[in-house]
Protein backbone atom coordinates (compact mmCIF):
# COMPACT_ATOMS: atom_id res chain seq x y z
CA UNK A 1 0.00 0.00 0.00
CA UNK A 2 2.76 1.85 1.24
CA UNK A 3 4.69 1.54 -2.34
CA UNK A 4 1.50 2.14 -4.05
CA UNK A 5 1.15 5.78 -2.38
CA UNK A 6 4.72 7.03 -3.06
CA UNK A 7 4.65 5.79 -6.58
CA UNK A 8 1.26 7.23 -7.30
CA UNK A 9 2.38 10.69 -6.07
CA UNK A 10 5.72 10.16 -7.62
CA UNK A 11 4.20 9.94 -10.81
CA UNK A 12 1.97 12.82 -10.71
CA UNK A 13 3.29 15.39 -12.33
CA UNK A 14 4.27 13.44 -15.32
CA UNK A 15 0.90 12.12 -15.54
CA UNK A 16 -0.44 15.35 -15.33
CA UNK A 17 1.76 16.67 -18.26
CA UNK A 18 0.47 13.74 -20.42
CA UNK A 19 -3.14 14.62 -19.52
CA UNK A 20 -2.98 17.97 -20.82
CA UNK A 21 -1.24 16.53 -23.44
CA UNK A 22 -3.21 14.42 -24.63
CA UNK A 23 -6.77 16.36 -23.73
CA UNK A 24 -5.44 19.69 -26.31
CA UNK A 25 -3.99 16.47 -28.89
CA UNK A 26 -7.80 15.22 -29.05
CA UNK A 27 -9.25 19.09 -28.86
CA UNK A 28 -7.28 19.85 -31.99
CA UNK A 29 -7.70 16.99 -34.04
CA UNK A 30 -11.36 17.07 -33.34
CA UNK A 31 -11.84 20.74 -34.36
CA UNK A 32 -10.24 19.46 -37.72
CA UNK A 33 -13.36 17.13 -37.91
CA UNK A 34 -15.92 20.34 -38.40
CA UNK A 35 -14.41 20.09 -41.97
CA UNK A 36 -15.20 16.74 -42.85
CA UNK A 37 -18.30 16.43 -41.24
CA UNK A 38 -21.23 15.83 -43.67
CA UNK A 39 -19.01 16.93 -46.69
CA UNK A 40 -19.35 14.49 -49.34
CA UNK A 41 -17.29 16.58 -51.69
CA UNK A 42 -14.43 14.91 -49.65
CA UNK A 43 -15.69 12.04 -49.50
CA UNK A 44 -15.46 11.93 -53.14
CA UNK A 45 -11.74 13.02 -53.00
CA UNK A 46 -10.76 10.59 -51.06
CA UNK A 47 -12.09 7.89 -53.60
CA UNK A 48 -9.87 8.60 -55.91
CA UNK A 49 -6.52 7.97 -53.67
CA UNK A 50 -4.58 4.56 -53.68
CA UNK A 51 -6.44 2.28 -51.48
CA UNK A 52 -3.23 0.82 -49.68
CA UNK A 53 -2.41 4.21 -48.44
CA UNK A 54 -5.69 4.47 -47.26
CA UNK A 55 -5.85 1.12 -45.60
CA UNK A 56 -2.73 2.29 -43.59
CA UNK A 57 -3.71 5.18 -41.99
CA UNK A 58 -6.91 3.14 -41.71
CA UNK A 59 -9.44 5.80 -43.54
CA UNK A 60 -12.02 5.39 -46.13
CA UNK A 61 -14.31 7.87 -47.55
CA UNK A 62 -17.21 5.88 -45.53
CA UNK A 63 -15.54 6.92 -41.90
CA UNK A 64 -13.88 10.17 -42.59
CA UNK A 65 -17.49 12.10 -42.47
CA UNK A 66 -19.04 10.44 -39.57
CA UNK A 67 -18.23 11.04 -35.71
CA UNK A 68 -17.41 7.32 -34.99
CA UNK A 69 -15.03 6.97 -38.19
CA UNK A 70 -13.46 9.83 -37.47
CA UNK A 71 -12.63 8.89 -34.15
CA UNK A 72 -11.84 5.26 -35.23
CA UNK A 73 -9.10 7.25 -37.79
CA UNK A 74 -7.78 9.04 -34.42
CA UNK A 75 -7.54 5.76 -32.59
CA UNK A 76 -4.42 5.00 -34.36
CA UNK A 77 -2.94 7.85 -32.80
CA UNK A 78 -4.34 7.29 -29.50
CA UNK A 79 -3.05 3.55 -29.63
CA UNK A 80 0.38 4.93 -30.16
CA UNK A 81 0.07 8.18 -27.88
CA UNK A 82 -1.05 5.34 -24.65
CA UNK A 83 1.03 2.81 -26.28
CA UNK A 84 4.31 5.15 -25.09
CA UNK A 85 3.18 6.41 -22.39
CA UNK A 86 2.41 2.83 -21.25
CA UNK A 87 5.72 1.37 -22.49
CA UNK A 88 7.95 4.40 -20.62
CA UNK A 89 5.56 3.64 -17.50
CA UNK A 90 5.87 -0.02 -17.36
CA UNK A 91 10.04 0.20 -18.26
CA UNK A 92 10.82 3.32 -15.69
CA UNK A 93 9.04 2.21 -12.81
CA UNK A 94 11.15 -0.67 -12.73
CA UNK A 95 14.93 1.04 -14.01
CA UNK A 96 14.41 4.07 -12.03
CA UNK A 97 14.98 2.82 -8.48
CA UNK A 98 18.74 1.55 -10.14
CA UNK A 99 18.80 5.12 -12.30
CA UNK A 100 18.85 6.81 -9.30
CA UNK A 101 20.76 4.53 -7.08
CA UNK A 102 17.58 4.23 -4.99
CA UNK A 103 17.89 0.58 -4.76
CA UNK A 104 20.20 0.31 -2.11
CA UNK A 105 17.48 1.89 -0.13
CA UNK A 106 14.20 0.47 -1.31
CA UNK A 107 15.31 -3.24 -1.65
CA UNK A 108 16.72 -3.68 1.98
CA UNK A 109 13.64 -2.64 3.36
CA UNK A 110 11.94 -5.70 5.00
CA UNK A 111 10.25 -6.45 2.22
CA UNK A 112 10.27 -8.61 -0.77
CA UNK A 113 10.73 -7.48 -4.66
CA UNK A 114 7.62 -8.93 -5.71
CA UNK A 115 5.79 -7.22 -3.16
CA UNK A 116 6.94 -4.22 -4.43
CA UNK A 117 6.81 -4.71 -8.00
CA UNK A 118 3.10 -5.72 -7.28
CA UNK A 119 2.91 -2.25 -5.85
CA UNK A 120 4.51 -0.54 -8.83
CA UNK A 121 2.28 -2.76 -11.09
CA UNK A 122 -0.49 -1.44 -9.12
CA UNK A 123 0.21 2.67 -9.39
CA UNK A 124 1.43 1.76 -12.89
CA UNK A 125 -2.15 0.31 -14.17
CA UNK A 126 -3.93 3.53 -12.10
CA UNK A 127 -1.50 5.50 -14.53
CA UNK A 128 -2.68 4.32 -17.41
CA UNK A 129 -6.70 4.10 -16.58
CA UNK A 130 -6.54 7.52 -15.10
CA UNK A 131 -4.79 8.61 -18.57
CA UNK A 132 -7.46 6.41 -20.88
CA UNK A 133 -9.93 8.14 -18.62
CA UNK A 134 -9.36 11.77 -19.63
CA UNK A 135 -8.54 10.39 -23.01
CA UNK A 136 -12.14 9.14 -23.34
CA UNK A 137 -13.45 12.18 -21.44
CA UNK A 138 -11.58 14.62 -24.04
CA UNK A 139 -13.50 12.85 -26.81
CA UNK A 140 -16.69 12.69 -25.50
CA UNK A 141 -16.48 16.64 -24.94
CA UNK A 142 -15.05 17.29 -28.55
CA UNK A 143 -17.60 15.11 -30.40
CA UNK A 144 -20.72 16.52 -27.90
CA UNK A 145 -21.86 18.94 -29.87
CA UNK A 146 -22.49 16.45 -33.13
CA UNK A 147 -24.99 15.02 -31.04
CA UNK A 148 -23.35 11.39 -30.96
CA UNK A 149 -25.99 8.67 -31.09
CA UNK A 150 -25.88 5.23 -29.17
CA UNK A 151 -23.60 3.67 -32.28
CA UNK A 152 -21.13 5.91 -31.33
CA UNK A 153 -20.86 5.19 -27.42
CA UNK A 154 -21.22 1.53 -28.12
CA UNK A 155 -17.65 1.87 -30.52
CA UNK A 156 -16.39 4.07 -28.31
CA UNK A 157 -16.57 1.56 -24.95
CA UNK A 158 -14.87 -0.58 -27.47
CA UNK A 159 -12.02 1.55 -28.87
CA UNK A 160 -11.46 2.41 -24.98
CA UNK A 161 -11.31 -1.17 -24.20
CA UNK A 162 -9.01 -1.45 -27.50
CA UNK A 163 -7.00 1.11 -25.50
CA UNK A 164 -6.43 -0.66 -21.90
CA UNK A 165 -5.62 -3.85 -23.91
CA UNK A 166 -3.05 -1.67 -25.91
CA UNK A 167 -1.66 -0.32 -22.78
CA UNK A 168 -1.75 -3.41 -20.47
CA UNK A 169 -0.16 -5.01 -23.22
CA UNK A 170 2.75 -2.11 -23.47
CA UNK A 171 3.21 -1.84 -19.67
CA UNK A 172 4.22 -5.54 -19.33
CA UNK A 173 6.69 -5.40 -22.18
CA UNK A 174 8.06 -2.09 -20.95
CA UNK A 175 8.34 -3.70 -17.28
CA UNK A 176 9.72 -6.98 -18.69
CA UNK A 177 12.63 -4.84 -20.46
CA UNK A 178 13.45 -2.94 -17.36
CA UNK A 179 13.51 -6.51 -15.73
CA UNK A 180 15.71 -8.74 -18.56
CA UNK A 181 17.97 -5.91 -19.62
CA UNK A 182 20.88 -6.05 -17.57
CA UNK A 183 22.01 -2.00 -18.52
CA UNK A 184 19.04 -0.15 -17.10
CA UNK A 185 19.46 2.62 -19.06
CA UNK A 186 18.90 1.19 -22.13
CA UNK A 187 15.37 -0.32 -21.36
CA UNK A 188 13.81 2.75 -22.11
CA UNK A 189 14.94 3.28 -25.42
CA UNK A 190 14.54 -0.73 -26.17
CA UNK A 191 10.68 -0.68 -24.88
CA UNK A 192 10.01 2.36 -27.09
CA UNK A 193 11.90 0.77 -30.50
CA UNK A 194 9.56 -2.41 -29.68
CA UNK A 195 6.66 -0.12 -29.92
CA UNK A 196 7.57 1.49 -33.14
CA UNK A 197 8.44 -1.42 -34.97
CA UNK A 198 5.41 -3.07 -34.32
CA UNK A 199 3.20 -0.29 -35.27
CA UNK A 200 5.80 0.36 -38.49
CA UNK A 201 4.85 -3.36 -38.95
CA UNK A 202 1.55 -2.94 -38.75
CA UNK A 203 2.22 -0.43 -41.48
CA UNK A 204 4.08 -2.60 -43.62
CA UNK A 205 0.64 -5.16 -43.39
CA UNK A 206 -1.70 -2.80 -44.86
CA UNK A 207 0.70 -2.32 -48.17
CA UNK A 208 1.28 -6.27 -48.40
CA UNK A 209 -0.78 -9.03 -48.59
CA UNK A 210 2.45 -11.35 -48.43
CA UNK A 211 3.08 -10.59 -44.27
CA UNK A 212 -0.28 -10.25 -43.63
CA UNK A 213 0.50 -13.44 -40.99
CA UNK A 214 2.91 -11.19 -39.26
CA UNK A 215 -0.45 -9.70 -37.51
CA UNK A 216 -0.16 -11.76 -34.35
CA UNK A 217 2.94 -10.04 -33.55
CA UNK A 218 2.02 -6.45 -33.52
CA UNK A 219 -0.73 -5.26 -30.91
CA UNK A 220 -1.61 -2.57 -33.41
CA UNK A 221 -3.52 -5.10 -35.77
CA UNK A 222 -5.33 -6.59 -32.99
CA UNK A 223 -8.10 -4.24 -32.48
CA UNK A 224 -8.45 -2.52 -35.66
CA UNK A 225 -10.50 0.41 -35.35
CA UNK A 226 -12.59 -0.66 -38.20
CA UNK A 227 -13.08 -3.70 -37.39
CA UNK A 228 -14.99 -2.72 -34.60
CA UNK A 229 -16.89 0.01 -35.91
CA UNK A 230 -18.43 -2.32 -38.98
CA UNK A 231 -18.32 -5.73 -36.36
CA UNK A 232 -19.48 -4.37 -33.37
CA UNK A 233 -17.09 -6.25 -31.82
CA UNK A 234 -13.74 -7.23 -30.78
CA UNK A 235 -11.81 -10.47 -32.25
CA UNK A 236 -11.71 -13.16 -29.72
CA UNK A 237 -8.60 -14.81 -30.79
CA UNK A 238 -6.76 -11.55 -30.20
CA UNK A 239 -8.22 -10.86 -26.63
CA UNK A 240 -6.57 -14.02 -26.14
CA UNK A 241 -3.80 -13.37 -27.41
CA UNK A 242 -2.91 -10.01 -25.81
CA UNK A 243 -3.86 -11.57 -22.50
CA UNK A 244 -1.48 -14.11 -22.92
CA UNK A 245 1.21 -11.79 -23.94
CA UNK A 246 0.37 -9.25 -20.72
CA UNK A 247 0.62 -12.84 -18.57
CA UNK A 248 4.12 -13.59 -19.97
CA UNK A 249 5.20 -10.39 -19.65
CA UNK A 250 4.18 -9.86 -16.29
CA UNK A 251 5.09 -13.95 -15.19
CA UNK A 252 8.52 -13.23 -16.60
CA UNK A 253 9.01 -9.82 -14.63
CA UNK A 254 7.77 -11.16 -11.33
CA UNK A 255 10.13 -14.04 -12.41
CA UNK A 256 13.56 -12.30 -13.38
CA UNK A 257 13.18 -9.18 -11.48
CA UNK A 258 13.40 -10.67 -8.47
CA UNK A 259 16.41 -12.93 -9.29
CA UNK A 260 18.56 -9.63 -10.57
CA UNK A 261 21.62 -8.59 -9.52
CA UNK A 262 21.01 -4.48 -8.31
CA UNK A 263 23.41 -2.11 -10.08
CA UNK A 264 23.99 0.25 -8.09
CA UNK B 1 25.71 -17.50 19.53
CA UNK B 2 26.62 -16.18 15.35
CA UNK B 3 24.64 -13.24 14.43
CA UNK B 4 26.28 -13.33 10.69
CA UNK B 5 27.60 -17.07 9.65
CA UNK B 6 29.40 -16.49 6.41
CA UNK B 7 30.78 -19.60 4.41
CA UNK B 8 32.72 -19.72 1.29
CA UNK B 9 30.33 -16.86 -0.30
CA UNK B 10 32.05 -16.00 -3.65
CA UNK B 11 30.81 -13.57 -6.12
CA UNK B 12 31.82 -12.76 -9.98
CA UNK B 13 30.06 -9.56 -12.08
CA UNK B 14 30.42 -11.80 -14.86
CA UNK B 15 34.08 -12.23 -15.26
CA UNK B 16 35.20 -9.83 -12.85
CA UNK B 17 36.05 -10.71 -9.23
CA UNK B 18 34.00 -9.65 -6.57
CA UNK B 19 34.62 -11.65 -3.23
CA UNK B 20 36.53 -15.09 -3.34
CA UNK B 21 35.55 -17.86 -0.44
CA UNK B 22 34.89 -15.29 1.95
CA UNK B 23 33.83 -16.97 5.45
CA UNK B 24 33.47 -15.50 8.66
CA UNK B 25 31.02 -15.00 11.64
CA UNK B 26 30.07 -12.14 13.46
CA UNK B 27 29.11 -12.43 17.21
CA UNK B 28 26.24 -11.66 19.06
CA UNK B 29 27.20 -8.28 20.88
CA UNK B 30 30.54 -7.60 18.97
CA UNK B 31 31.71 -4.93 17.34
CA UNK B 32 33.01 -6.30 13.71
CA UNK B 33 35.46 -4.55 11.75
CA UNK B 34 35.53 -5.48 7.99
CA UNK B 35 38.90 -3.49 6.94
CA UNK B 36 40.37 -3.14 3.27
CA UNK B 37 40.91 -0.96 0.82
CA UNK B 38 38.26 0.34 -2.30
CA UNK B 39 38.27 -2.51 -4.62
CA UNK B 40 38.68 -5.33 -2.29
CA UNK B 41 34.99 -6.39 -1.81
CA UNK B 42 33.42 -5.60 1.34
CA UNK B 43 30.47 -3.75 -0.28
CA UNK B 44 30.02 -6.49 -2.21
CA UNK B 45 29.98 -8.75 0.51
CA UNK B 46 27.54 -6.50 2.51
CA UNK B 47 25.37 -6.30 -0.65
CA UNK B 48 25.63 -9.96 -0.65
CA UNK B 49 24.52 -10.24 2.91
CA UNK B 50 21.63 -7.65 2.08
CA UNK B 51 20.10 -9.93 -1.18
CA UNK B 52 20.68 -6.63 -3.12
CA UNK B 53 22.95 -9.01 -5.42
CA UNK B 54 23.42 -12.74 -5.49
CA UNK B 55 26.20 -15.38 -4.74
CA UNK B 56 27.95 -16.89 -7.23
CA UNK B 57 28.63 -20.24 -4.71
CA UNK B 58 28.62 -20.17 -0.84
CA UNK B 59 26.15 -18.96 1.58
CA UNK B 60 25.47 -17.37 4.64
CA UNK B 61 22.59 -16.89 7.42
CA UNK B 62 21.83 -14.03 9.16
CA UNK B 63 20.19 -14.71 12.82
CA UNK B 64 20.48 -18.18 11.97
CA UNK B 65 18.30 -17.49 8.55
CA UNK B 66 19.19 -18.00 4.64
CA UNK B 67 19.86 -14.61 3.57
CA UNK B 68 18.18 -14.89 0.25
CA UNK B 69 15.29 -17.33 1.47
CA UNK B 70 14.52 -15.28 4.48
CA UNK B 71 15.74 -11.93 3.16
CA UNK B 72 12.29 -9.52 3.94
CA UNK B 73 12.40 -11.51 7.66
CA UNK B 74 15.64 -10.64 8.19
CA UNK B 75 15.68 -7.10 7.28
CA UNK B 76 13.28 -6.20 9.90
CA UNK B 77 16.36 -6.70 12.11
CA UNK B 78 18.55 -4.68 9.92
CA UNK B 79 19.87 -1.33 10.03
CA UNK B 80 21.96 -0.50 6.85
CA UNK B 81 24.05 2.74 6.13
CA UNK B 82 25.23 2.44 2.35
CA UNK B 83 28.49 3.79 2.04
CA UNK B 84 26.63 6.55 -0.76
CA UNK B 85 22.96 7.66 0.00
CA UNK B 86 20.98 7.89 -2.30
CA UNK B 87 16.95 8.64 -1.93
CA UNK B 88 14.23 10.19 -3.56
CA UNK B 89 15.81 13.80 -4.96
CA UNK B 90 11.99 15.53 -4.45
CA UNK B 91 10.92 14.10 -0.98
CA UNK B 92 11.01 15.95 2.04
CA UNK B 93 13.54 14.25 4.87
CA UNK B 94 10.06 13.55 7.31
CA UNK B 95 8.10 11.90 4.79
CA UNK B 96 11.15 10.04 3.72
CA UNK B 97 11.64 8.61 7.17
CA UNK B 98 8.03 8.30 7.53
CA UNK B 99 7.93 6.27 4.55
CA UNK B 100 10.81 4.20 5.88
CA UNK B 101 9.19 3.56 8.76
CA UNK B 102 5.80 2.45 7.27
CA UNK B 103 7.77 -0.62 6.52
CA UNK B 104 8.48 -1.82 9.71
CA UNK B 105 5.68 -2.87 11.64
CA UNK B 106 6.29 -1.02 14.61
CA UNK B 107 5.92 3.11 15.72
CA UNK B 108 9.32 4.59 15.01
CA UNK B 109 7.99 8.26 15.07
CA UNK B 110 9.66 8.94 18.60
CA UNK B 111 12.90 7.38 17.72
CA UNK B 112 12.59 9.18 14.70
CA UNK B 113 12.77 12.48 16.21
CA UNK B 114 15.10 11.18 19.23
CA UNK B 115 17.96 10.54 16.56
CA UNK B 116 16.78 13.47 14.29
CA UNK B 117 17.54 15.64 17.62
CA UNK B 118 20.85 13.76 18.10
CA UNK B 119 22.38 14.39 14.53
CA UNK B 120 20.76 18.02 14.71
CA UNK B 121 18.94 17.01 11.25
CA UNK B 122 16.72 19.53 9.71
CA UNK B 123 13.66 17.14 8.83
CA UNK B 124 11.70 19.84 6.91
CA UNK B 125 14.31 20.49 4.11
CA UNK B 126 13.81 18.52 0.69
CA UNK B 127 16.73 15.53 -0.06
CA UNK B 128 17.53 17.09 -3.03
CA UNK B 129 18.66 20.60 -1.07
CA UNK B 130 21.01 18.29 1.70
CA UNK B 131 24.84 18.31 1.45
CA UNK B 132 26.36 14.98 0.97
CA UNK B 133 26.88 14.91 5.08
CA UNK B 134 23.26 15.79 6.01
CA UNK B 135 22.12 12.96 3.51
CA UNK B 136 24.58 11.01 5.36
CA UNK B 137 22.92 11.86 8.65
CA UNK B 138 19.38 10.76 7.04
CA UNK B 139 20.97 7.93 6.01
CA UNK B 140 21.51 7.16 9.70
CA UNK B 141 18.22 8.16 11.34
CA UNK B 142 16.84 6.09 8.71
CA UNK B 143 19.08 3.11 9.13
CA UNK B 144 18.02 3.32 13.00
CA UNK B 145 15.15 4.49 13.81
CA UNK B 146 13.25 0.82 14.08
CA UNK B 147 16.03 -0.40 16.47
CA UNK B 148 17.51 -3.09 14.66
CA UNK B 149 19.42 -5.98 15.66
CA UNK B 150 22.20 -5.98 13.78
CA UNK B 151 23.56 -2.88 11.90
CA UNK B 152 25.38 -2.74 8.70
CA UNK B 153 27.76 0.28 8.20
CA UNK B 154 29.52 0.79 4.79
CA UNK B 155 31.93 3.31 5.17
CA UNK B 156 29.58 5.13 7.26
CA UNK B 157 32.05 8.02 8.28
CA UNK B 158 32.66 9.41 5.01
CA UNK B 159 31.27 12.95 4.88
CA UNK B 160 30.63 13.49 7.91
CA UNK B 161 32.65 16.13 10.44
CA UNK B 162 34.81 15.31 13.27
CA UNK B 163 32.16 16.85 15.40
CA UNK B 164 29.18 14.67 13.86
CA UNK B 165 31.72 11.29 13.42
CA UNK B 166 32.10 11.61 17.18
CA UNK B 167 28.20 11.76 18.04
CA UNK B 168 27.54 8.98 15.37
CA UNK B 169 30.21 6.76 17.45
CA UNK B 170 28.57 7.42 20.29
CA UNK B 171 25.33 6.43 18.84
CA UNK B 172 27.04 2.97 17.78
CA UNK B 173 28.63 2.04 20.64
CA UNK B 174 25.50 3.31 22.70
CA UNK B 175 22.85 1.02 20.39
CA UNK B 176 25.82 -1.71 20.79
CA UNK B 177 25.67 -1.57 24.82
CA UNK B 178 21.86 -1.78 24.11
CA UNK B 179 22.68 -5.51 22.83
CA UNK B 180 22.82 -4.86 18.87
CA UNK B 181 25.60 -6.13 16.69
CA UNK B 182 27.14 -4.46 14.26
CA UNK B 183 29.39 -5.06 11.23
CA UNK B 184 31.83 -1.83 10.32
CA UNK B 185 33.06 -1.71 7.22
CA UNK B 186 35.96 0.76 6.58
CA UNK B 187 39.14 1.71 5.25
CA UNK B 188 40.08 3.85 7.79
CA UNK B 189 42.17 1.89 10.67
CA UNK B 190 41.97 4.66 13.47
CA UNK B 191 37.97 4.00 13.72
CA UNK B 192 38.27 0.25 13.66
CA UNK B 193 40.68 0.27 16.19
CA UNK B 194 38.50 3.09 18.25
CA UNK B 195 35.06 1.01 18.09
CA UNK B 196 36.01 -3.05 16.78
CA UNK B 197 36.15 -5.95 18.94
CA UNK B 198 37.41 -8.09 16.45
CA UNK B 199 38.30 -7.65 12.59
CA UNK B 200 38.24 -9.11 9.63
CA UNK B 201 41.46 -7.85 6.66
CA UNK B 202 40.12 -8.17 3.18
CA UNK B 203 42.40 -8.06 0.34
CA UNK B 204 41.42 -8.27 -3.78
CA UNK B 205 38.40 -10.53 -3.09
CA UNK B 206 39.62 -12.89 0.03
CA UNK B 207 39.66 -12.27 3.35
CA UNK B 208 43.23 -12.79 4.52
CA UNK B 209 43.04 -12.86 8.60
CA UNK B 210 40.55 -12.35 11.06
CA UNK B 211 41.68 -11.24 14.30
CA UNK B 212 40.89 -10.08 17.70
CA UNK B 213 42.02 -6.19 17.33
CA UNK B 214 44.22 -6.46 20.48
CA UNK B 215 45.80 -9.63 19.37
CA UNK B 216 46.34 -7.76 15.82
CA UNK B 217 48.19 -5.66 17.46
CA UNK B 218 49.63 -7.27 20.42
CA UNK B 219 50.99 -10.45 18.92
CA UNK B 220 53.55 -11.62 16.40
CA UNK B 221 55.08 -8.91 14.45
CA UNK B 222 57.25 -6.35 16.59
CA UNK B 223 58.37 -3.66 14.67
CA UNK B 224 62.49 -2.67 15.47
CA UNK B 225 64.89 0.07 14.54
CA UNK B 226 68.40 -0.25 15.41
CA UNK B 227 70.60 2.40 15.23
CA UNK B 228 74.53 2.65 14.41
CA UNK B 229 77.26 3.30 12.39
CA UNK B 230 78.51 0.22 9.64
CA UNK B 231 75.31 -1.88 10.70
CA UNK B 232 75.42 -5.79 8.56
CA UNK B 233 72.50 -5.56 6.21
CA UNK B 234 73.05 -9.42 5.42
CA UNK B 235 73.01 -10.55 8.68
CA UNK B 236 68.97 -9.78 8.94
CA UNK B 237 68.15 -11.76 6.02
CA UNK B 238 66.39 -14.11 7.58
CA UNK B 239 62.65 -15.25 7.06
CA UNK B 240 61.27 -13.84 10.42
CA UNK B 241 62.14 -10.63 8.62
CA UNK B 242 60.18 -8.00 6.48
CA UNK B 243 60.14 -4.94 5.58
CA UNK B 244 63.90 -4.46 5.93
CA UNK B 245 65.10 -0.60 5.40
CA UNK B 246 68.29 0.60 6.11
CA UNK B 247 68.32 3.93 5.93
CA UNK B 248 72.09 5.91 6.60
CA UNK B 249 72.92 4.75 10.19
CA UNK B 250 69.19 3.22 10.47
CA UNK B 251 67.73 0.09 10.51
CA UNK B 252 63.93 -0.93 10.90
CA UNK B 253 62.53 -3.85 10.09
CA UNK B 254 59.15 -6.24 11.28
CA UNK B 255 60.08 -9.20 13.18
CA UNK B 256 57.87 -12.13 14.02
CA UNK B 257 59.55 -14.95 15.39
CA UNK B 258 61.17 -16.00 18.58
CA UNK B 259 62.49 -12.75 20.23
CA UNK B 260 65.80 -14.30 21.81
CA UNK B 261 66.75 -15.62 18.01
CA UNK B 262 67.08 -11.69 16.96
CA UNK B 263 68.95 -10.27 20.28
CA UNK B 264 71.29 -12.58 19.70
CA UNK B 265 71.55 -11.78 15.68
CA UNK B 266 71.28 -7.89 16.73
CA UNK B 267 73.93 -8.34 19.69
CA UNK B 268 76.52 -9.27 17.38
CA UNK B 269 77.07 -5.53 15.55
CA UNK B 270 77.99 -2.10 17.21
CA UNK B 271 74.42 -0.37 18.37
CA UNK B 272 73.82 2.77 19.64
CA UNK B 273 70.48 2.66 19.88
CA UNK B 274 67.35 0.19 19.73
CA UNK B 275 63.65 0.38 19.70
CA UNK B 276 61.24 -2.42 20.12
CA UNK B 277 57.64 -1.34 19.75
CA UNK B 278 54.09 -2.37 18.75
CA UNK B 279 53.81 -2.27 15.34
CA UNK B 280 50.48 0.57 14.62
CA UNK B 281 47.25 -1.18 13.11
CA UNK B 282 48.24 1.18 10.20
CA UNK B 283 51.40 -0.74 9.63
CA UNK B 284 50.18 -3.76 10.04
CA UNK B 285 47.66 -3.09 8.01
CA UNK B 286 50.05 -1.69 5.04
CA UNK B 287 52.01 -5.36 5.68
CA UNK B 288 49.00 -7.46 4.97
CA UNK B 289 48.56 -5.65 1.53
CA UNK B 290 52.31 -5.89 0.41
Amino acid sequence: MNVIKRELRAHLKALIIWSICIFIMIMLSMSEFSVYYNNPELAAILDTMPKAMLKAFSINSANLTTVSGYVSILSIYFYIMLGIHAVLLGSSIISKEERDKTAEFLYTLPTSRQKIITGKLVAAVINCLILLGVTCLAVIVAILKYEPGETFFAFLKLNMLSIFFIQMIFLSIGMLMASIIKRYKKSGSISVSILLGTYILSVGISFSDKIEFMKYITPFKYFEPLYLLNENKMEGVYIIISSILILICLIGTFYFYPRRDLRI
Amino acid sequence: MNIIEINKLTKYYGKARGIIDVSFNVKKGEIFGFIGPNGAGKSTTIRTLLSLIYPTSGSAKIFGKHIIKDGPEIRKEIGYLPSEIFYYDKMKVKDLLKYSASFYKKDCTKRMYELADIMELDLTRRIEDLSYGNKKKVGIVQGLLHEPKLLMLDEPTSGLDPFMQKKFFDLVVEENKKGTTVLFSSHILAEVQQLCNRVAIIKEGSIVKIEDIKKLQEDHYKKIIIKGKDLDVKKFNIPEVKELVKNNNELSFFYNGDINKIIQTIGSGIIKDILILDPSLEEIFIHYYK
